[in-house]
């Protein structure tokens, strides 16, 4: 049972470090934080074009953000 | 502690909502708060702010899905093909090592549950939607 529980933790593990390195071969700029949350959502039944959207979005604001601050100073 | 920490020490059971909110707070990485707390935005108003936009940008998506709107022959193609047109790109491109490294790692990955993931297919989608949605690194000479 707990080897069974192991064995799926390294496949995991090892699928999500082949899915990184075509994440950054591909410029998609996620990082293993965020790429790891947007596999939960995946599985949580998010359909993958709305989350890119999402990630699309919130990289918008959060460079508004930076600008804004890059203006003040 | 925030919402990040807590999906990983809890990664199996969060919700949709923490995720979410884990997304919101991972994009704010490196934005200064001691400088804005003084100001008129709080980070508590920017993480409201920003799931609002997050929400708005799923929920607009939703939206279109359930229009009626001819399916492109794109959209039934599967990820793992769609990665294989990516690779061919960038041979087209003079990238060959980089599409040689692709097609190497797209063979790495198992099918079905020997993967570890339920949903790889859509992970593969994601990937495919956001590819060249940052500028490539800088080379170091």
């Amino acid at each position: 049972m707990a080897s069974a529980a192991n064995a799926n933790i390294n496949a995991v593990r090892e699928t999500m470090d082949v899915l990184l390195e075509i994440s950054r071969l591909l410029n998609t700029g996620l990082d293993m934080e965020s790429l790891s949350i947007c596999v939960r959502l995946c599985e949580q039944g998010i359909n993958p074009e709305a989350l890119s959207s999402v990630i699309k979005e919130l990289r918008k604001a959060s460079e508004n953000l930076k600008t804004t601050e890059n203006s003040t100073n | 502690m925030s919402s990040c920490q807590r999906i990983n020490n809890n990664n199996c059971n969060s919700s949709i909502t923490e995720l979410v909110g884990a997304l919101c707070d991972s994009s704010l990485t490196g934005v200064s708060w001691k400088r804005r707390a003084l100001g008129s935005i709080s980070r508590e108003g920017v993480q409201r702010a920003l799931r609002r936009r997050a929400y708005g940008a799923l929920l607009s998506k939703l939206f279109q899905d359930s229009s009626p709107k001819p399916p492109s022959p794109l959209a039934s193609t599967p990820p793992r093909n769609k990665m294989l047109m990516i690779s061919f790109d960038l041979r087209v491109c003079g990238c060959p090592e980089e599409a040689e490294r692709l097609e190497e790692l797209l063979g790495m990955l198992k099918n079905g549950p020997a993967s570890g993931l339920a949903e790889l297919d859509s992970v593969l989608e994601l990937l495919f939607q956001l590819a060249g949605s940052v500028p490539p690194p800088p080379t170091s000479f």
